[in-house]
């Protein structure tokens, strides 16, 4: 490190050693035990699903669901980790991740042998549970999986740009579909009526419905009844479930010699045996239901990046401050409780078992993103004392988990901006930030109430969710846009795979004499893959309700009790329906076309052939070209050049997603959220007339390309801005990261200037920022030194992970991601 | 013809406009750099500001090699650039500053350092970040070269961002007639000026000039605008002013106003390699190096 090099509370943690532990020795040492072992696969869910799976077929899939969920509530080893306050965990000690063989059980005779030497995400599996897996889970699944089906009734040309082999197993890159990834995408759960009500109320309301059913009625005999009989049972389960951690604590405690542990597992008893059946009385208790709330959600289903932890400084916030004022918490302890509840966390890995799936969310990727701040159902400030605790928390025990969100309006007191500032001087990527000015109104003109628009929740990467107003929505189609771009330098074809036409054949560029016929070409190419998208789309909606069902989501949702239908039907009275689709390789398509527009058909410094001779050849011998088109106008430094053909790419998506919002009832949004996706998306991608070289990452969410945006961090936030087409309201989110260097943050000038970016990103309205605040030789050394830089967290795209933890090629993308430096 | 439209019209040399500034003055800050110093200080990180005109430089880690491209050869018509043992070199005294060969390169190699731009045009820019000034308490700040050279420039730019309600701050030398600062004051919200040492001699063999003018101009300014908030920096070259008492000297001259703030600049040579695309030698040994103890202390001793 040179001696001037300004270095960011987690680099100085990290690089001299300094970690503070006192009062945290518990967590530490749970921590520490298991922070860095390879995961372990865990089959005892898929197995115990499985068994009640094989004997109720032909059942209403809600009920059958129900029934598997009561049998692994039943069978399954129960857990209280050493030293924890928290009863509960879905595995064995230790990292690890479960399985969900109804979505991918298809792929575990490839895989499964093999996850220990797989580079990106490895997991291990016991020989005893691998057999387990082959002999009594897969062959139940063999045909029946969720991803087989997908494959098998995508029509031919929409397999095509799908899949790239016939089991589909390989995706194509193109328009790629994730629905197979997970059952639904990222959700909340409604924790605040469980901590309220307890499940024997909820059961009660179900008795009450089921009471009310006329039985006469074919409906309510056929579909209402053993819905409720569905919900019934799912509500037994969590109960049993729960009991039997009471049980566990108890046969602990007398067992235990030591004194100290004795009393807090009998205390773990106590509290078990109050929630999730009772309403909690105090913070111990909420945090303990919260906590089954979500552990069972996991057991439930494979929700994308698993189950988020909503508004916690809302609905925690009552017994917080009750216990506080009763003298029976303090803060220590609330803080001790809740860091507990991170480092169980933090050992329960979302397991992708499609090698693909991994490469979309490296770095044991899972968001169980914490919401703090934003505003009340009313409309004011909601920003309370835990809020405060939540930041402080981070800054002290900067764990990866959970992902913290904070949400911002144009009303956030000073003090909360002030906290989330240091917060994210801190240097480890937390919190990240959502904007309530563009959330609350996007989801307000889409059709939901205000009072539930203003009272979302951060959920999954950048999303937000309404508990009791969104319904699921199908894991979605990532387009990658780069290939419309060089499908329209090669009439319809890609480079990688040959003389197959995989897009329109829009003619020889070459023979284009004006931009407006090259830029029609493009468009042509683009809406092509829009349509097989949304196509896509409405084969993957009306496939995922006959797979999946989720009772216990369902139970907690108003409107599917009051409807009788399970959260996964397709559409659901009163609901709102989100759909989206990816957009990959925003920046890359950009600054190619204005590179097009510039120098082919204005300045005509090129001509057509000359670039794509270029790019072909990826440049090799065509050096003076590659400089001259990657000078061009960029993406990212708020030109208007750049940024106008940016806006119509945009527009472009926009309009078609209106004809299928029409045409679906569904509202079809473009999202620039690509995760990790960039990286792989870029692989079948070659050169890219932006200068960018053949298979190289595309330019990531709705951020520059890597080395594009040297106009500095407001410049960034302009592009960004002017890009967008606020006249639209088909559009969510995008992703947007700024890394900063903890030189031009440093000091008390530096927390006001993240302030004043936060401030004015605010105004700009744009959806999500997130900040890497770290030193380009720290990210270099932890390369060389992977073992000396462990600890070292990195913001990746609406997570942050482990910088050691990511492959390579992921590692060098975040080290070329522009820093921004003072000037 | 309307004397604001006017100002708007004229025109000046200026070679770097930089947003996202968060040192130089109150909030993000975009700075405008005017070409043209009265001053040569040896420790200058902007080189290509000194001289009032464009001029070319050459960056050699930018060019692609002679052999992949070799476009800047064939059209310098001076000799300035040459080939030898596969390399480029540039020889700054038979360049006649045409800048054919920073059109031909496409590398950005070959680079002009300033252009001429007019007064409308730079503000549009500068607005362009409008919406963070407003936030965060920022604006525009004219630097150098030194701000006022282009004095009629200068304080046009200044007078038309008044009227678009920008806020106002220039880094200046404060070597040049004190009507010069006197007329730039009245359309500023902040003055930011360099003291760099109390020794005449010292002063012109490390910058060019005699400090007695800079001296007085500070005086004056102070007694004319007792309102308007100042920042004296002190650029700390080791083994040229850093001892305690040259510190100390500058400090005490600083009247101890609350609008009046004083500043220790770490040295770096950051600006060093510029001086090589200029064809020009850097004036400080290669070991003189800023020593963040001794300037802890400093600033402790400055306070």
């Amino acid at each position: 490190m040179s001696e001037t090099l300004t270095l960011s509370p987690q680099e100085e943690r990290i690089i001299n050693k300094k970690v503070d532990r006192h009062g945290r020795e518990r967590v530490y040492k749970i921590l520490e035990r298991n922070q860095f072992t390879i995961p372990y696969v865990d089959v005892e869910r898929a197995k115990y699903f499985t068994e009640s799976m094989r004997e109720t077929e032909g059942e209403l899939l809600t009920l059958r669901w129900a029934k598997a969920l009561k049998n692994v509530a039943e069978k399954m080893t129960v857990w209280i980790t050493p030293d924890q306050l928290l009863a509960g965990r879905v595995g064995k000690l230790g990292r690890y991740g479960i399985l969900y063989p109804e979505i991918d059980g298809d792929f575990y005779r490839e895989v499964l042998g093999n996850l220990e030497n797989r580079d990106k995400s490895p997991f291990k599996i016991d020989p005893a549970d691998l057999k387990t897996v082959m002999e009594e889970i897969a062959p139940y699944w063999e045909g029946k999986t969720y991803h087989e089906q997908l494959n098998k009734v995508l029509p031919a040309e929409l397999r095509n740009v799908t899949y790239d082999d016939e089991r589909g197993l390989k995706s194509k890159f193109v328009v790629s579909e994730t629905s197979s990834y997970r059952s639904a995408l990222q959700w909340v759960p409604d924790y605040e009526k469980v901590l309220k009500r307890g499940f024997i109320d909820i059961q009660n309301e179900v008795k009450e419905r089921l009471a009310n059913l006329d039985l006469s009625n074919s409906v309510d005999l056929w579909e209402k009844k053993p819905f409720l009989d569905a919900m019934y049972i799912v509500c037994d389960a969590i109960m049993i479930w729960a009991k039997r951690h009471a049980d566990l604590a108890r046969d602990m405690a007398a067992k235990e010699s030591d004194p100290v542990r004795k009393a807090e597992l009998e205390q773990i008893a106590e509290t078990c045996e109050r929630v999730p059946a009772y309403p909690a009385r105090n913070f111990r208790e909420a945090v303990q239901c919260q906590w089954f709330v979500q552990l069972f959600s996991r057991i439930e289903q494979k929700a994308s990046a698993i189950i988020s932890n909503g508004r916690m400084d809302q609905y925690l916030y009552p017994y917080y401050k009750k216990d506080i004022e009763d003298g029976t918490l303090t803060k220590a302890q609330a803080k001790e409780l809740l860091e507990c509840m991170w480092v169980e966390m933090a050992q329960f890995i979302d397991l992708y078992i499609n090698p693909e799936g991994v490469e979309f969310q490296e770095g044991y990727a899972h968001w169980e993103a914490v919401t703090i701040g934003g505003q009340t159902p009313q409309g004011e400030d909601a920003t309370n004392d835990l809020s405060y605790l939540f930041l402080e928390s981070k800054r002290e025990f900067p764990l990866n988990y959970p992902d913290l969100a904070a949400r911002i309006h144009s009303r956030t007191p000073e003090r909360f901006l002030y906290e989330v500032a240091l917060t994210i001087k801190d240097g480890s990527g937390f919190p990240k930030l959502i904007n309530d000015e563009e959330v609350v109104f996007l989801n307000t003109v889409k059709g939901c109430p205000v009072n539930e628009a203003l009272d979302y929740a951060v959920s999954g990467c950048t999303e937000t969710r309404m508990p009791n107003r969104d319904t699921y929505t199908s894991g979605c189609v990532y387009v990658n846009f780069a290939t419309a771009l060089e499908m329209t330098l090669y009439n319809g074809r890609m480079l990688y795979y040959g003389d197959e036409k995989i897009g329109l054949e829009t003619g020889d560029p070459t023979t284009f004499t004006t931009w407006d016929e090259f830029y029609n070409a493009y468009k042509a190419q683009q809406i092509n893959l829009l349509h097989k998208a949304f196509q896509q789309q409405v084969v993957v909606d009306k496939l995922r309700p006959q797979h999946f069902a989720a009772p216990l989501s369902s139970v907690l949702h108003n409107l599917c009790m009051e409807n009788c239908l399970d959260l996964h039907t397709e559409k659901i009275p009163g609901g709102v329906d989100y759909s989206y689709f990816e957009f990959l390789g925003y920046g890359t398509i950009v600054d190619s076309l204005a590179a097009i527009k510039k120098l082919v058909f204005e300045e005509k410094k090129l001509t057509m052939q000359q670039v794509i001779d270029a790019c072909r050849a990826d440049f090799k011998g065509y050096e003076p070209i590659r400089e001259m088109l990657s000078h061009a106008p960029c993406y990212g430094n708020d030109d208007p050049y750049a940024d106008s053909i940016a806006k119509d790419v945009d527009r472009i998506c926009q309009l078609e997603a209106i004809k299928s919002t029409k045409e679906r009832g569904v509202h079809v949004d473009v999202r620039y959220v690509p995760i990790t996706s960039h990286v792989p998306f870029g692989q079948v991608v070659s050169a890219t007339p932006n200068g960018r070289h053949a298979w190289t990452a595309l330019s990531d969410g709705s951020s520059a390309s890597h080395g594009a945006d040297t106009n500095g961090p407001t410049a960034v936030l302009l592009s960004n801005y002017h890009s967008k087409n606020y006249d639209l309201i088909n559009r969510a989110s995008r992703l947007l990261n700024l890394k900063l260097s903890p030189k031009s943050v440093a000091g008390e000038a530096g927390t006001k200037k993240i302030m004043n970016i936060i401030r004015t990103w605010c105004d700009l309205k744009l959806w999500h920022l997130q900040f890497n605040i770290v030193n380009r030789e720290t990210l270099e050394k932890a390369q060389k030194d992977p073992a000396n830089y462990r600890n070292l967290l990195v913001r990746i795209a609406g997570y942050s992970a482990y910088f050691c933890d990511i492959s390579r090629s992921l590692q060098n993308d975040i080290i070329e991601r522009t820093e921004h430096e003072d000037f | 013809m309307n004397p604001d439209l006017n100002d708007e019209q004229k025109e000046g040399i200026v070679f770097n406009i930089q947003k996202f500034s968060v040192h130089d003055g109150e909030g993000i800050r975009t700075l405008v750099f005017l070409k043209g110093c009265p001053l040569r200080c040896r420790w200058c990180s902007n080189p290509e500001s000194q001289r009032m005109k464009p001029e070319h430089a050459f960056n050699p880690s930018r060019c692609l090699t002679a052999e992949l491209c070799g476009r800047c050869l064939k059209v310098c018509k001076t000799g300035a650039l040459s080939l030898k043992d596969g390399f480029i070199l540039f020889d700054v005294r038979k360049c006649k500053q045409c800048m054919a060969c920073t059109e031909a390169c496409p590398a950005g190699a070959q680079t002009q350092y300033g252009s001429v731009m007019k007064i409308k045009d730079i503000l549009d820019k500068v607005e362009r970040d409008a919406v963070f000034f407003s936030r965060s308490g920022g604006g525009l700040t004219l630097s150098g070269g030194e701000a006022l050279a282009q004095f009629d420039f200068a304080l046009a730019l200044l007078r038309a961002a008044r009227k678009r309600a920008l806020d106002t701050t220039i880094e200046t030398c404060g070597y040049y007639p004190y009507e010069h600062m006197h007329e730039a004051c009245r359309y500023l919200n902040k003055l930011i000026m360099d003291i760099k040492m109390l020794d005449p001699e010292k002063h012109k063999q490390y910058t060019g000039v005699d400090n007695a003018l800079i001296l007085d101009n500070f005086k004056r300014v102070v007694e004319d605008f007792p309102e308007l908030p100042i920042l004296v920096r002190t650029p700390v070259i080791p083994g040229v002013n850093d001892s305690d008492e040259e510190i100390m000297a500058i400090r005490n001259l600083i009247p101890r106003r609350p609008n009046i703030e004083y500043e220790l600049l770490t040295y770096h040579r950051l600006g060093q390699p510029k001086y090589g695309y200029l064809g020009r030698g850097y004036g400080l040994d290669a070991d003189v190096v800023a020593d963040k103890e001794r300037m802890r202390h400093l600033r402790e001793l400055a306070k």
